[in-house]
């Protein structure tokens, strides 16, 4: 076969669904990967055997080779439907199997996912999850993988929960949400999430995770009481902040990343303050004191990123979130030239302009980049044969494709990322940047 | 059963083997059972995620197929698996053989909800003829799923119709997922597949040519430990599936001898090669273990006219490896302070389960039970004959039940339990756990098995984990169970088998 294709990818195709390895799993798989990313849920697949299990190669593994955790993959209840299911239809088995995992699985909140069999043969599944509603908290996930990607099932599983769990509740000043980080697909999600909680405190605010909060139950329950949702991606999460808004009345801001480096993450910490009152002081204490230690270390790298990549052209090829934060760092703080940035999350097209306007506007580098929506990993592979860059910030899939045939140093910061572990590895606030370098300076590596 | 290829598929494991995943007790009673016609399968009332037809990871094999393109007919997620494509294999290094040219291609029609209404032949169609554009491959696997099967699309019809449009051979490969409760009806399905699109009618015989079919169960130093085995007696293996070209499964029927690695996964394939192609099979033992290795060796010789080169290869890599063997079994006879053997609990489908309890005997340690991902009536004589030689011994069959295997892990308490991604809590212990196997991209010599080169590797490996126990007690004393107690303090593993199907 070799590795040598010429062929152009063609402008338009008449099935944009059928593609190469698009980065992400289906409805199923992010609705399942939302719930066991809060603490305590157990996930109960109504479902084939294998949908469980396939997730945790293509979305656990795939997300900087990490495991499901206690209630995920094997250990996930499943009603493991077969032939005689999709005939007979599969309500039974699926009331056996939440009494059972009642019994006998540790936890405070039990969330049904629905699958692709179900949704085809018609099991009413929300009235048999409702049959269990007086013994334990409990939801229905109502989706089918082929109703959309691991984006659309993260949506669906706060739709449930906004649905089927939440109350009103007196709001609670200083109280923030933050959304749009869907676990796994934002492979930096666990440690992404702990910085910009922490940053938050400093200035005063109290900060609702939801994913990977102690009790994850009840940092869902939590949720009305928010004064401030705060989302973190031009368009993931939007869709649950405007129901949140609808429903409880809680106003959103949306950031378009989660901020990489000082300058994004003080303009970052200013809006929130701005937009909740905070006193200005203390705000400015706190910015004054993360720069000043940011900066300081920054001088610890100098040599290597002015004698490694001085003013390097990039390629960014990630979901929109991870790639506006990395191309503005890169552009605003570390002096390189962003070329292309090929955006990989299917991304609705009501959001494109706002997209392409955060990743063009306001960067110091005269080279602003050609951006992409595209899905599909050989027309990205082709895309990309177009540029000559020496950075590429990508996922793994990039990884010997940078080597064999763009002559670059790759570093996976994206999904999939089968190279490398990122338990709390993440590139968020004032120090993202550095852990950032260091990382693109491991694959430099070497004496100068 | 004869093998029908102008079927669409084959039958599944159930029909075709009597195939069960819900069995606990004896061994020999299982063999009994399955012997007398009465073994019959169970429905759990508690059951767990476990693979299914499509992904018990037929989809992260068939996309190995270097010079072909899988196309996987199903919604976004089902392939999701096969991320991995571009990165599996590939930090193997050429300097151990690796091919340099290794481009793995994939397309899913991403079946949405008005495929489910209009049907998504027509998207079929076309991601036939995209690859064929793109790639230009020498073979199109088209994977089916659940939701291609319940929506009733006409997979062979669609081959039929767009096969003289493309030079590629088109494989349709039966592999819904709701299809059978047996994940190996997947691999039958796929070698059905296989024998008739791919195997061409042989023209001539390559006599020293012998096909080797697997799936998954070896890594990379085992295919260099086999290679260099049977280069020394002037045989050449053909490896398939993983890895391989289209042109290694045309040539199939052209080999002397199809020899096993996990027999009963590629039971299908050796059966139907010698009934279309005369080439003939066995089915034991495999080359695990240094006795094993031996009498895998003198099979093969014996279909290639190998007998006399093979005894000196033997005795060659006898006197090299045994000395070897003996350190290892001399530290395992003192591994216990009460003097007793090491007891370790493991096996994962019924192919491990006839190489690992007479390679658990050569090293000198015991088995308190056998774990079994399913079991039929392929491997009858096989199990049997384990039973004479190790004892008889307790069997679970369960196909990656995590409750189950954390109640058994607990139950039997052995010095060692080997363990795997797909056995949830079971490695939190105070004893010992460590893998069973390593996965097939791991090129360190560490992670051989097979071969003798291998059993003296897997030896030391099994060594190793005697030696701390740090991380399993902690994740033990740190971590909540996902079980509540009682499940542990009553006695069955089955507690929640329900009835008969």
């Amino acid at each position: 076969m070799g590795t040598a294709y010429a062929i152009k990818p063609k402008s338009e195709s008449p099935y944009p669904g059928v593609v190469e390895a698009p980065r992400y799993s289906c409805a199923l798989g992010g609705a399942y990967m939302a719930t066991l990313a809060t603490f305590g849920a157990v996930p109960i697949l109504h479902s084939g055997m294998g949908c469980g299990m396939a997730q945790n190669f293509g979305q656990n593994f795939a997300a900087g080779l990490n495991d499901a955790g206690p209630q995920g993959n094997t250990s996930t209840p499943c009603s493991c439907l077969v032939e005689e299911h999709a005939v007979f239809g599969g309500e039974d088995k699926l009331r056996n199997l939440i009494r059972t995992s009642l019994e006998v699985m540790q936890g405070d909140l039990f969330v049904v996912i629905s699958g692709c069999v179900p949704a085809l043969i018609g099991d009413d599944v929300g009235a048999v999850v409702k049959e269990f509603s007086g013994q334990a908290p409990i939801i229905h996930v109502n989706t089918a993988g082929f109703l959309g990607n691991s984006y659309k099932g993260h949506e669906q599983f706060f739709e449930a929960v906004i649905d089927q769990l939440l109350t009103e509740q007196p709001v609670v000043r200083k109280r923030v949400n933050l959304l749009g980080i869907a676990p796994y697909q934002h492979v930096f999600w666990k440690g992404n999430l702990q910085v910009i909680k922490t940053l938050l405190e400093q200035v005063g605010l109290e900060v609702n995770m939801i994913f990977t909060e102690d009790n994850g139950l009840e940092a869902l329950r939590r949720i009305p009481s928010a004064e401030l949702n705060l989302v973190f991606s031009p368009w993931s999460g939007v869709a649950t902040a405007r129901k949140l808004e609808e429903k409880f009345a809680t106003p959103y801001l949306v950031f378009p990343s989660v901020p990489t480096g000082p300058k994004d993450t003080t303009a970052f910490i200013q809006s929130v303050a701005k937009r909740l009152k905070l006193p200005k002081r203390k705000v400015e204490a706190v910015i004054t004191h993360e720069e000043h230690r940011a900066y300081r270390f920054s001088e610890y790298m100098a040599a290597i990123a002015t004698m490694a990549l001085p003013n390097a052209y990039t390629a960014i090829v990630a979901d929109t979130g991870t790639a506006i934060g990395l191309t503005r760092y890169g552009s605003n703080e570390l002096g390189w030239l962003p070329e292309i940035v090929i955006l990989t999350d299917n991304p609705p097209e009501e959001f494109h302009d706002e997209i392409v306007r955060n990743l063009t506007e306001g960067l110091d580098s005269i080279v602003k980049p050609e951006v992409h929506f595209e899905i599909d990993s050989h027309r990205i592979r082709l895309l990309l044969r177009e540029h000559t860059v020496q950075l590429i910030l990508a996922s793994s899939l990039e990884k010997y494709l940078a080597v064999d045939e763009l002559n670059a140093m790759q570093v996976s910061v994206a999904f999939p990322v089968y190279d490398r572990l990122i338990v709390d590895r993440n590139y968020a606030g004032y120090r993202g940047g550095l852990a950032l370098m260091e990382d693109v300076a491991y694959k430099y590596g070497g004496p100068l | 059963m004869a093998i029908d290829l102008k079927a669409n598929t084959c039958p599944n494991r159930e029909q075709r083997a009597g195939a069960i995943n819900a069995y606990y007790g004896k061994a020999s009673d299982l063999v009994k059972e399955a012997r007398q016609g009465t073994l019959t399968n169970k429905e759990r009332e508690f059951q767990q995620s476990s693979g299914c037809v499509l992904n018990f990871y037929l989809t992260t094999r068939v996309v190995t197929i270097r010079d072909a393109v899988m196309i996987v007919h199903a919604p976004v997620g089902c392939s999701s698996t096969s991320l991995l494509y571009r990165e599996v294999y590939r930090r193997i290094p050429l300097s151990e053989g690796r091919p340099a040219d290794f481009d793995l291609h994939w397309l899913t029609t991403n079946i949405d909800e008005k495929d489910v209404v209009f049907g998504g032949a027509d998207k079929l169609r076309y991601a036939i003829k995209e690859a064929q554009e793109r790639y230009s491959p020498k073979a199109i696997f088209i994977l089916a799923s659940c939701t291609s099967g319940i929506i009733g699309e006409d997979i062979e019809g669609i081959v039929a119709d767009v096969q003289p449009e493309v030079q590629a051979t088109i494989v349709p490969v039966h592999c819904e997922g709701i299809r059978s409760r047996i994940i190996q009806t997947a691999y039958d399905a796929f070698w059905h597949g296989v024998l008739k699109y791919l195997v061409k009618k042989p023209t001539r015989k390559q006599p020293d040519l012998v096909n080797i079919a697997s799936m998954l169960s070896y890594t990379w130093q085992d295919r260099q430990e086999i290679t260099r085995l049977l280069n020394r007696i002037g045989l050449r293996p053909n490896f398939i599936p993983e890895f391989a070209t289209v042109e290694q499964f045309e040539i199939m029927g052209e080999a002397a001898v199809t020899a096993p690695i996990c027999p009963t996964y590629t039971e299908y394939l050796s059966q139907g090669l010698e009934q279309e192609f005369g080439v003939p099979y066995f089915m034991y033992p495999s080359p695990v273990g240094i006795d094993h290795t031996d009498e895998w060796l003198r099979t093969i010789a014996r279909y290639t006219g190998k007998e006399a080169e093979v005894e000196v290869l033997i005795r060659e890599e006898r006197e090299k490896w045994l000395p070897k063997m003996e350190k290892i079994q001399e530290e395992f006879a003192k591994a216990r302070p009460d003097g007793k053997k090491l007891e370790i609990l493991g096996s994962l489908g019924q192919g491990r389960l006839l190489t690992q309890v007479p390679y658990f005997e050569e090293i000198g340690v015991s088995s308190p039970a056998a774990i079994i991902q399913d079991f039929d009536n392929l491997v009858l004589d096989e199990v049997e004959q384990i039973i004479d030689e190790a004892g008889d011994f307790d069997v679970l069959v369960n196909t990656f039940q995590a409750a189950e295997l954390a109640h058994l892990t607990r139950k039997y308490d052995p010095d060692v339990a080997l363990t795997c991604p797909f056995q949830g809590s079971a490695y939190k212990r105070i004893k010992s756990s460590t893998r069973i196997h390593a996965l097939r991209g791991d090129a360190r010599q560490w992670s051989a098995q097979a071969g003798y080169k291998g059993a003296i590797a897997y030896g030391n490996f099994l060594l190793q984990s005697l030696k701390n126990r740090a991380f399993q007690q902690t994740m033990l004393d740190k971590t909540p169970d996902t079980y509540k107690e009682w499940w542990y303090d009553q006695p069955d593993p089955l507690h929640y088998i329900k009835k008969e199907l």
